[in-house]
């Protein structure tokens, strides 16, 4: 089937799905539906923790800064509790009704973007000045789907359990990151935001720089260059010969020479096929071009030469 | 984690809620919330952990990153110590991983809502292998040298069985990071500074040729990074801003590795030496500014801006150590490389309707390499004299326009759709501009109450055009070659996700995403690619004390190229074959609740290469490329009392791996090529940790 052909039979699909969807919905239109009011509770926090107070999840929002009451800007310097989960008093008053309270929960049922603006009323500058039309809002994430807003140390923000929270959705990511060549995630040496930023940026992939090679250079500043000799797709993308998560192959290539190199170099040797007969054990014709480095047992400078007899990339 | 609420509750919520907190609350009188249970934290707290581990054998596979290396003891040793006091003055201090090569430390302060501090290191080990072997002398200076009984003919001929010896190939990045941010009180103002040092020694693996013999090389590491960005914030009402200025310095002490020429070639005798250029020490400067507006509650517009600018003028090496040449003097003693940055974007993004969300963005990218072009006499690999030629400092350009719209049908449908647009000019390549245009659409639909589906389609078609002869490429490239980024390229790509909620306690998912290119103008180079995978995921609380998690991904990746000896119409072909699969399973249990927990997770990682190049000719094939990747973890953790408690661990994993360019290979096994000997790596490990853990 052509792409076209799916595409059409998407759209298809798509529309049979519009007509029916609100059919459930209707069948249960009858019920009570959910609503938090618009009145705070008596005593703010001590009416709250009056049934929460026993539960240590709960209470760890005490070690965070979000209870720092010196810091004007914070929950517990205001409205407590409810800064972050709306007026309480119905859901108090209803005996801890689960409708009647922004749970903050993935299962709330408050519109995602409802609960987001609790948070982004507060913060809102910053790295969040672009989450707003980003593929994560796009995508309907919460911020609580990600941060642990009660737990004494939020592992989104620690290196060695970032990546946990990312691969809840981001599945191959996850298996990118136990290739054979990977950049250490796994190891708890690197975290996803060293590279994107989370909260939305507009350049590709949501990268932490406004391009990739300047997101890798932060790491990788030697080969910046500019070289005297430069390799073209070099200077352009690192991302046309690696695969930023990881491969099955060293250095992440996404694929191992001299096929990779042969993609693009066509005079001389590189329009040689290189078979297995290259290799020592039928003959080895040819090996130098094939096992241990490869094409870099002689090009070794393929990120770019700044020596003068460097135009091959060997010196 | 994702559980499902009934319907009801959406249903309704589309209707009657958003009105409901639209409403203003009535603001409480404040002073009646004494917050008399809230158990604010103050003074210090913490814990200390130590204890010792045993590793049970030497592998620098198992060690890169790791830091556990080598067989034998070490300490384990971890701290994290906090402290709150009076007017929101605060310390955090952590460390990690203190006994091994991979630890790490961070010390965090302040006064919240005043300002703030921090100091941290990382150290990442890295270890690229324990199997190399070279006849080389010096490894790890500026200059190799040969032992006697050097140069010969071929490696065959070197004394190499008396003259081996192992090459150590081992670095590592030593990383310091210092900064602060100021708030000033009742200002909407935010500083901040920082800065970060990354020291990188050590060695790694090179290799060097004269002409066609070619020799594995042990390069020296001694490199520093600073980094330093400083920033204004800005945030209050609708208006959000940033202005930076980031400042990025690389300085390397290597400028180059020289080495003796391990082969000899009677008609060039005196090429004895070889000298390889190192990364040259360089700079990149950045001001930017970013700004964000709420022009209504529905309605916002973002925009960043960013001049850069790179620097390198590092002197030139000579072109050849081989004085006999007669090399002519170098045109400049330099490259006086600059190059200059400019990204700017803007975005806006509103909500027409309550159901109605629409978002369109324009960005430009342009790296302008502004270095000097000049014409350089050369010597190919310090062995005769070439024709000058002149280097192509590359330039390039990137306009994207990107349009789209989400719309929900009701609370259990929504869809997206958009376009974009990819506009690229080049300097100095095959083609100077490349347009790509590309359609998506997405569904996500709640089909049953427990069941979220959602699928996206998108495509996308690059055409290439203002082909140019670039005469400075010597010789020139095949004329019906065209490079994969630059070659026209249909792109289809499919995603499907189904999320299941099979109780509140158990969630099941499954995804696949499959991703089409076809090059049909291409007859040589890259011609079509094949990229699918398949994951699946099971998350389960299985009891109270007891949970489960386990995943799988099936991933393959296919492409064919096609190649010409003739220089002309393609007549071979080749295709590779990736096929990776990787499981994982976790599993959490308290024995006691809370005093005796145990755990284990287990990780099996399988990724297959299959190459094939048909040539025409009944050559033998490339054997498989594998590795296999089995890790185990036990883990327990028994709390004596509230301050003490026991962590034990046991950790194995096996590794084997099949390189056909590696294995077999010994130094003197190719004529022309003296290579280190790496063998594909393999090891089996068994890791015991105790510690204890003492809290306060």
């Amino acid at each position: 089937m052509t792409f076209k052909h799916t595409f059409a039979a998407f759209l298809i699909a798509a529309s049979g799905i519009a007509f029916g969807a609100d059919a459930p919905a209707k069948k249960d239109a009858a019920a009570e539906p959910p609503g938090q009011g618009t009145k705070y509770s008596e005593e703010g926090a001590d009416t709250c923790l009056a049934c929460h107070g026993e539960d240590a999840k709960v209470l760890a929002i005490f070690k965070t800064k979000h209870a720092n009451r010196a810091d004007k800007r914070t929950p517990f310097a205001g409205l407590q509790c409810e800064a972050c989960h709306g007026p309480g008093a119905k859901h108090a008053d209803a005996g801890g009704d689960a409708a009647a309270i922004n749970s903050q929960k993935a299962n709330s049922w408050v519109p995602v973007a409802e609960r987001n603006k609790m948070c982004l009323g507060c913060h809102q500058g910053g790295a969040r000045m672009g989450w707003h039309g980003s593929a994560h809002d796009a995508n309907q994430l919460a911020c609580a789907s990600c941060h642990k807003v009660h737990a004494a140390h939020d592992p989104v923000l620690a290196k060695k359990t970032q990546a946990d929270a990312c691969f809840a959705c981001h599945r191959q990511q996850r298996a990118d990151f136990q290739k054979p060549s990977s950049h250490p995630v796994r190891f708890g040496k690197l975290a996803c935001s060293d590279c994107h930023s989370v909260h939305g940026s507009n350049a590709k992939a949501m990268l932490a720089k406004p391009t990739v090679n300047q997101t890798c250079h932060t790491c990788h500043a030697d080969k910046r260059g500019p070289f005297l000799w430069e390799h073209a797709p070099v200077a352009e993308d690192c991302t046309l010969c690696h695969s930023a998560h990881g491969a099955p192959r060293p250095a992440l290539l996404t694929k191992s020479p001299p096929l990779l190199c042969q993609s693009c170099h066509t005079h001389v040797h590189p329009s040689v096929p290189r078979t297995g007969a290259a290799l020592p054990a039928n003959g080895g014709a040819g090996a130098v071009f094939v096992v241990a480095g490869s094409c870099t047992n002689c090009h070794s400078q393929v990120h770019g030469s700044n020596h003068p007899s460097g135009v091959k990339l060997m010196r | 984690m994702k559980t499902a609420k009934p319907l009801i509750l959406f249903g309704a919520v589309s209707v009657l809620p958003l009105a409901a907190l639209a409403q203003q609350p009535e603001m409480p009188d404040l002073s009646k919330w004494q917050c008399n249970l809230c158990k604010f934290e103050t003074g210090a707290s913490g814990s200390i952990e130590a204890g010792a581990g045993n590793v049970s054998r030497d592998s620098a596979k198992f060690g890169d990153y790791t830091g556990l290396n080598e067989k034998g003891g070490y300490f384990i040793g971890e701290a994290a110590t906090r402290y709150r006091g009076a007017d929101g003055l605060y310390w955090n201090v952590r460390a990690s991983d203190i006994g091994l090569d991979s630890r790490s430390a961070a010390l965090e302060g302040g006064r919240q809502g005043s300002y703030r501090l921090f100091l941290d290191s990382d150290a990442i080990p890295r270890y690229y292998g324990d199997t190399a072997r070279t006849p080389f002398l010096g490894s790890g200076s500026t200059g190799l040298a040969l032992p006697a009984g050097f140069p010969a003919p071929t490696t065959g001929l070197m004394p190499l069985a008396a003259t081996l010896q192992p090459a150590e190939l081992e670095a590592k990045r030593n990383r310091i990071g210092v900064g602060g941010s100021w708030m000033p009180q009742a200002s909407a103002w935010q500083f901040d500074l920082s800065y970060r040092r990354d020291n990188r020694d050590g060695t790694k693996r090179t290799s060097g040729a004269f002409f066609v013999n070619a020799a594995q090389l042990v390069e020296p590491l001694n490199s520093a990074t600073d980094q330093i960005e400083a920033s204004a914030s800005y945030a209050s009402g609708r208006l959000q801003a940033r202005f930076a200025y980031y400042v990025s310095r690389f300085r390397n002490d290597v400028a180059s590795l020289a080495w003796r020429n391990p082969f000899v070639v009677p008609a060039f005798a005196a090429a004895t030496t070889g000298q390889l250029g190192a990364a040259p020490d360089n700079d990149f400067h950045q001001l930017s500014a970013s700004v964000g507006y709420q022009f209504t509650p529905d309605t916002r517009a973002s925009a960043d801006i960013a001049w850069g600018r790179m620097t390198q003028d590092d002197a030139y090496l000579a072109s050849t150590l081989n004085g006999t040449l007669g090399a002519p003097a170098l045109s400049r003693g330099s490259l006086d490389g600059r190059a200059k940055t400019l990204n700017a974007n803007v975005r806006v993004n509103s909500r027409i309707t309550d159901a109605l969300r629409v978002n369109a963005s324009y960005a430009h990218d342009e790296r302008d390499n502004q270095s000097s072009r000049a014409l350089y006499p050369w010597v190919t690999t310090d062995m005769f004299l070439a024709v000058p030629r002149t280097n192509n400092p590359y330039g390039f350009e990137q306009d994207r326009l990107k349009l789209a719209a989400d719309y929900r049908f009701s609370s259990a449908l929504r869809a997206s759709a958009g376009v974009d647009q990819d506009w690229r000019k080049y300097t100095y390549q095959q083609f100077t501009k490349t347009d790509e245009s590309a359609v998506w659409a997405k569904g996500s639909w709640r089909a049953m109450e427990k069941l979220d589906l959602s699928l996206k389609l998108a495509g996308s078609e690059r055409r290439n055009s203002g082909a140019q002869v670039v005469d400075t490429i010597v010789p020139p490239e095949n004329p019906l070659v065209r490079p994969y980024h630059l070659a026209n390229r249909s792109r289809e790509t499919v995603a499907l996700r189904a999320d299941f909620a099979a109780t509140d306690a158990i969630q099941l998912g499954l995804g696949f995403d499959s991703s089409r290119d076809r090059y049909r103008d291409t007859s040589i180079g890259l011609t079509g690619g094949r990229d699918y995978s398949l994951n699946g995921d099971v998350s389960a609380a299985l009891t109270e004390q007891t949970s489960l998690h386990a995943f799988a991904t099936h991933q393959e990746i296919k492409s064919q190229q096609a190649g010409s000896q003739a220089f002309g119409n393609p007549d071979w072909g080749a295709e590779t074959h990736d096929r990776i699969d990787v499981w994982g399973l976790g599993l959490k249990h308290a024995f006691v609740k809370d005093k005796f927990d145990v755990g284990a997770d287990y990780v099996y990682v399988r990724a297959r290469g299959a190459t094939s190049v048909d040539a025409g000719v009944g050559d033998p094939p490339f054997p498989e490329q594998s590795t296999t990747r089995q890790g185990l973890k036990l883990y327990f953790t028994y709390r004596v009392d509230a301050q003490w408690s026991v962590n034990g661990g046991y950790w194995h994993e096996r590794y084997r791996s099949a390189s056909w360019a590696l294995d077999g290979v010994a130094p003197s096994t190719v004529p022309n090529l003296l290579a280190f000997g790496e063998q594909a790596p393999q090891y089996r490990v068994n890791v015991f940790r105790l510690s204890a853990k003492y809290s306060f």
